[in-house]
């Protein structure tokens, strides 16, 4: 319940998984592939995470793991986890990992995530706290959430002290009324 | 699918720009609000039909209780969306007060839905009360102070006559310079009104 | 915290920290007689001209703003003694203890305020930079270090506005470290081998007994 009124982790929960349903469901329309509102046993639904999780929980869908954790990603990182562009395949791709995890009981997700954040850690901290550089190159593009956040948490916080280095005016118009941020900034 | 127009909502709270506040979109909020009480309704006839089936709700585990659990937990997820998007705003309509002042300039207020800005009224009515009582002005010095005055030059028409805390009126005329006390220019400034001069 | 400092990023601003350091003391020589100065902090004075005494750093700025005084330069700040700290800091991994916790803050105020008063400025001014980059690249190697294992971290003699940049960062790097690493997602190898102990340690023990 910590993170009720969280806005990343909520979205993070929207991010869609493929499951199984075991039993059937009348009266909803969410098998786009389904003529009625009815669910039958054994079809292949994407779901949103919150509702795979719950209906998980209940034993009513079987969870398959999502394409962003298969083989195939994990060779990608395996091989040179720093330009693995992480963001397009999932936004919150370690938050994510984290709630799959547990759901379909693969103990090699949390690995996977470990070792992509120890070898693309080092890449976010060198240039965390020097090169600035501008939001659209590269580097930039492929990071998640979780990374840009982090990278982020160190840019503002040098940015401040040269600011504060530089000198000037004390005070300053609010933030939230400045019209145009400068890049830099 | 159900509940993407909830989350939807808080998409567009954590894509604005860091600082910013996005006006309220009372439009999407309706809408999953109606969603809401779809869910609710097709939830009430599912457990209807299991009751004249004469079935126990709690323990019969046929498609009609999975269909009412789906609607259930759509229901409950996009009540958290509906939470989460009303609570970080106010987090955020609070925080206003600390970084512009009691008085919000017309562009912000705008963006506010009618109980935000009867929110913040309130909100700022609360610490006047509370720092008339401690007698201190808590929004001022909110950069550690050096001098009591600074230089500060007026950048849009203030209006004359305005008085300060020494109880002097002052006319702050558009481009004039004035020497003032740091703790009265202060909100002026962050409003953007005035801009403090160095050197 | 205050209210423009980002309380989530950072737990000082720059500003506050400055603020801070300005209790630090000085030494001024006055150019004006005026009795002793009873402040919470201490009393200070008497000031008699050309008579060197201590005060507080934010006193010693504001009698210098209006001409009442002249601020001596702490010893650190002289050019052979940070030569020597530069070298120091360039021969070790290790971060040196001979600069005052508030050495970028003093510096920065002296700079802006007292620099007639500070000898070969310029010189004294590339120095203290050229130490900051240092130390600050020796903080970054320390932190390149960081994996699953690491729940805290220990740098020596890092100075007041050293650890308040990298501060943020670290600490959000540690939870991300902490939460990778939990042993809910990573099964913990030793506990593995705890979980069948009868296997694991009565083969060596039946062979001693053979």
């Amino acid at each position: 319940m910590a993170k009720y009124y969280d806005i990343d982790d909520i979205i993070t929960e929207e991010e869609t998984v493929s499951v199984i349903f075991q039993k059937a469901a009348s009266g909803v329309g969410i098998d786009p592939s389904a003529e009625m509102d009815f669910v039958e046993a054994g079809s292949k639904v994407e779901l949103p995470f919150w509702l795979a999780h719950e209906l998980h929980l209940r034993q009513a869908v079987s969870v398959n793991v999502p394409l962003c954790f298969n083989q195939k990603t994990r060779l990608e990182i395996q091989a040179d986890s720093a330009s693995v562009d992480l963001r397009s395949r999932c936004p919150f791709f370690y938050e994510f990992g984290c709630k799959m995890a547990p759901l379909v009981a693969d103990r090699t997700i949390g690995f996977l995530l470990l070792s992509a954040f120890k070898s693309r850690y080092k890449e976010v901290l060198t240039k965390a706290h020097t090169a600035s550089f501008e939001a659209g190159s590269k580097f930039w593009t492929i990071l998640t959430k979780e990374e840009i956040n982090l990278y982020e948490t160190a840019q503002s916080a040098m940015a401040s002290f040269k600011k504060w280095r530089i000198g000037g005016a004390r005070f300053q118009i609010a933030s939230i009324l400045r019209r145009k941020r400068k890049p830099t900034e | 699918m159900y509940g993407r127009k909830g989350c939807q909502l808080l998409k567009e709270l954590s894509s604005s720009e860091k600082g910013h506040l996005p006006q309220f979109n009372s439009d999407l909020f309706e809408q999953v609000f109606a969603e809401c009480s779809q869910h609710h309704l097709e939830l009430q006839s599912l457990i209807r039909k299991m009751q004249e089936e004469g079935l126990d709700v709690q323990t019969a585990k046929n498609a009609d209780h999975h269909g009412a659990l789906i609607h259930h937990l759509a229901l409950v997820r996009n009540k958290r969306c509906l939470m989460a998007y009303v609570y970080n705003r106010a987090d955020n309509v609070r925080s206003l007060l600390w970084k512009i002042g009691h008085v919000l300039p017309k562009e912000i207020e705008e963006k506010l839905s009618h109980s935000e800005e009867v929110y913040f009224k309130k909100h700022s009515a609360r610490l006047k009360s509370y720092m008339s009582s401690l007698q201190v002005d808590l929004t001022v010095d909110m950069v550690p102070p050096k001098d009591p005055y600074i230089k500060i030059r007026v950048l849009d028409d203030i209006g004359e006559g305005i008085v300060l805390s020494d109880d002097k009126t002052a006319n702050f005329a558009r481009h004039s310079i004035h020497f003032l006390k740091r703790t009265d220019a202060e909100q002026f400034i962050s409003r953007g009104l005035m801009e403090e001069l160095t050197g | 915290m205050a209210g423009q400092s980002d309380s989530e990023l950072s737990l000082f601003s720059a500003e506050e920290l400055e603020f801070t350091a300005e209790d630090e003391l000085v030494e001024i020589v006055p150019n004006l007689k005026m009795p002793p100065l009873n402040l919470i902090s201490g009393d200070f004075g008497p000031f008699t001209p050309q008579i060197v005494t201590k005060v507080p750093l934010w006193l010693a700025v504001a009698l210098k703003k209006r001409g009442k005084c002249s601020i001596c330069p702490p010893q650190w700040m002289s050019l052979e003694k940070l030569t020597q700290v530069l070298e120091a800091e360039r021969d070790s991994q290790e971060m040196s203890e001979q600069l005052p916790f508030h050495y970028v803050e003093i510096s920065r105020l002296l700079f802006e305020h007292a620099r007639d008063n500070i000898p070969d400025v310029y010189m004294v001014r590339s120095l203290i930079e050229d130490i900051r980059d240092v130390r600050f690249h020796k903080v970054e190697t320390d932190l390149e270090a960081f994996s699953g294992r690491t729940i805290a971290v220990k740098i020596k003699n890092l100075s007041a506005m050293e650890v308040n940049i990298v501060r943020p960062f670290i600490g959000r790097a540690l939870q991300a470290f902490y939460k990778h690493d939990s042993p809910e997602l990573i099964p913990d190898p030793e506990r593995v081998s705890d979980s069948r102990p009868q296997v694991v340690n009565n083969a060596p023990r039946r062979q001693l007994r053979r």
